[in-house]
């Protein structure tokens, strides 16, 4: 039993030791430094909940919040949205699906920074020439408004995820029993009853996975937002993240931007946790 | 209630196999056909096609004289139960039944009434909010069942129905389907390679082979009329014993073994021809006094089934199986004699395999 427990422990070791290092003691140590005046040079000294007390009045932390949470919400339900449309297109029975799959894969290789800046120049400069073109005023002025900032990031988080998404409902749909479409084809459902009654229900897992990622995915983003609007105009189109590295390293304020990291992390950590949840009661063991 | 009619049906697979080649078959109203072959005959791809979920490459097929070729599943009034069942996972076993009605826009009373009445029948009433999951094997063949039943559909199609069932389960729902049939008249399309099946619940059977159909014919016709070897081996359990000799008067002779065949089991124009006879186990078995078609054998294997024995031994190189009454001490590797009932042998061609009555 012994030498059991030991060859358990040794093999456990290295993802335990890496683990330890990478994140449970950073983890800690940010919390540490959260209830101190920590300025990234000197550890400075405990002043208990302050930065938290602080960060409730922030109105900038607040802003940006609120922005990354609509931003959120608008692009989970949009990526799984066209995600799960791809799907049921390229696993439908047309000839050119393969190259289908590849093409709407393939934003999802390009770096998040890259694509920020081909974004940038399509929505600025192409916009701008076919908005002169056709006289559309509205296309003309794009990322210059906290609006069209917002949709600008919200189109280039769908058209980078919603392929990588797809892949996800593909491997979902391709697992659905034939004879159950057939089943429900004989049973006389239309094209759009079989995908409500039949599809959508029994795809739930793939749901679960897929906006547990999107949803982490949206939170957290930084390099898209930092290279297609860099947060502005005037911070408008700030997000938590950018939010909390510029606290940390443009402000140099080390510690409070640890109390709005972690902060940050316990929402992100609820909402997950919560729509796991919820996601699960909905799915059905085959 | 449907006359089913299928002329010169064909299925091509991406223009190369043939799956299925010139079926033509008419079913007449309240019909139970069985269509029986062994894996890779066609005989599922004919039911699919039928169902329309397979593409009919070629030839017609129509219900009630109206061509269904390009008609949508849904629009054939046709209800289907699945070999591994089918049931809708996420669903009760009520929503299961009631589904199709459902999609139909009927009132919720009828369709109460219409699962009710169903469940009934297949003695579901207990398990109507009851996910699948939560049911054995043949109570989830009897929702699949009662899903078929309520659609009240002209056709019912059956794939393979039984075969995820246990021995015994399997008999007693070969009962239970026959008994639904008498009761609904319903015309039924039923699909299996275990001829028993097809002996037992069909009111014709269609025997096919590589997509081509070998045989159609009440089970008493297939039985004891096969048309030829490959419809003679197929049907029946154990298989029906094949001898290739030859004719010479009125004896079939095989190697050192003469047998004498009566006048009236003889056809005609056989003298000095080669053939292959064939004779089921039940034709070769014991008799107590010895003539010209009994032989002395050496006995391979003895089964003791009960009330018979089977016994396996090998004559001329050909092994072949016998029924013997359980009365006798019988043992392995005893000579033994057995009598050739050769006035019940079947006469085929050697090279077409063909019958030749």
């Amino acid at each position: 039993m012994r030498t059991k427990d030991f060859a358990y422990w040794l093999f456990l070791a290295p993802v335990l030791i890496a683990l330890t290092l990478v994140v449970v003691v950073p983890m800690l140590l940010g919390v540490y430094y959260s209830f101190t005046s920590w300025n990234g040079i000197t550890t400075g000294e405990y002043v208990g909940f302050q930065n938290y007390i602080n960060l409730l009045k922030d109105e900038r932390f607040l802003d940006s919040l609120w922005f990354t949470t609509k931003f959120s919400v608008v692009s989970v339900i949009l990526i799984n949205f066209i995600g799960l449309s791809l799907a049921l297109i390229v696993t439908s029975r047309i000839k050119s699906s393969n190259l289908l799959r590849t093409t709407f894969f393939m934003p999802n290789l390009i770096g998040g920074l890259i694509l920020g800046f081909i974004w940038q120049f399509i929505f600025i400069k192409v916009f701008a020439s076919v908005g002169e073109m056709v006289g559309m005023e509205s296309l003309q002025v794009w990322l210059s408004t906290t609006e069209t900032g917002f949709w600008g990031l919200v189109i280039l988080m769908s058209w980078q995820m919603a392929g990588y998404i797809m892949v996800i409902y593909i491997a979902y749909l391709q697992g659905l029993p034939k004879e159950l479409l057939e089943a429900s084809e004989i049973d006389g459902a239309s094209s759009f009853q079989r995908f409500r009654y039949i599809v959508f229900p029994l795809v739930a897992p793939a749901f679960t996975v897929s906006m547990f990622l999107t949803l982490s995915n949206t939170f957290k983003l930084y390099d898209q937002n930092l290279s297609l609007t860099g947060g502005g105009p005037y911070n408008s189109t700030e997000m938590v993240a950018m939010e909390i590295f510029n606290t940390a390293f443009v402000q140099n304020t080390f510690a409070y931007a640890q109390a709005k990291a972690i902060i940050f992390f316990v929402i992100v950590a609820i909402v997950a946790l919560f729509q796991v949840y919820w996601n699960k009661r909905r799915e059905v063991e085959m | 209630m449907a006359k089913l009619l299928m002329e010169q049906l064909t299925k091509t697979f991406d223009n190369k196999a043939m799956a299925v080649e010139n079926f033509n078959l008419t079913v007449e109203d309240e019909e139970f056909i069985v269509f029986v072959g062994p894996s890779g005959c066609g005989k599922s791809t004919t039911l699919r096609m039928i169902a329309g979920l397979e593409d009919i490459s070629s030839g017609t097929f129509s219900i009630d004289g109206k061509k269904m070729n390009e008609v949508e599943p849904k629009d054939r009034d046709i209800a289907m139960v699945f070999q591994n069942y089918a049931l809708y996972p996420h669903m009760t076993v009520y929503e299961n039944m009631a589904f199709s009605l459902k999609l139909k826009g009927m009132p919720k009373a009828e369709i109460k009434e219409r699962v009710r009445n169903a469940a009934e029948i297949l003695g579901l009433m207990d398990y109507l909010n009851r996910k699948p999951k939560a049911l054995s094997g043949g109570q989830r063949q009897r929702v699949a069942l009662g899903r078929a039943i309520v659609r009240d559909a002209k056709l019912f199609l059956m794939d393979e129905p039984l075969s995820n069932l246990d021995s015994k389960l399997r008999v007693q729902m070969r009962t239970e389907i026959s008994k639904l049939h008498q009761r609904l008249k319903t015309t039924t399309i039923y699909v299996t390679h275990d001829q028993t099946e097809a002996m037992t619940m069909a009111t014709r059977i269609v025997i096919m082979k590589d997509g081509v159909i070998q045989q159609v014919g009440t089970p008493k016709e297939v039985y004891d009329q096969p048309d030829n070897v490959f419809v003679a081996g197929f049907i029946g359990s154990p298989a029906m014993n094949f001898f290739n000799g030859r004719i010479e008067g009125n004896y079939f002779v095989m190697g050192q073994t003469k047998l004498l065949i009566p006048d009236s089991a003889l056809p005609e124009g056989l003298d000095n021809q080669e053939v292959i006879i064939g004779l089921r186990p039940e034709h070769i078995t014991h008799k107590p006094e010895k003539d010209q078609s009994t032989v002395e054998v050496n006995l391979d294997v003895v089964e003791l089934m009960g009330s018979e024995y089977m016994v396996y031994a090998t004559l001329e190189g050909h092994s072949f199986v016998g029924r013997v009454d359980a009365n006798l001490n019988l043992s392995a590797g005893t000579v033994f004699p057995m009598a050739f009932e050769m006035d019940k042998a079947r006469f085929f061609d050697p090279t077409t395999e063909k019958r030749i009555k």
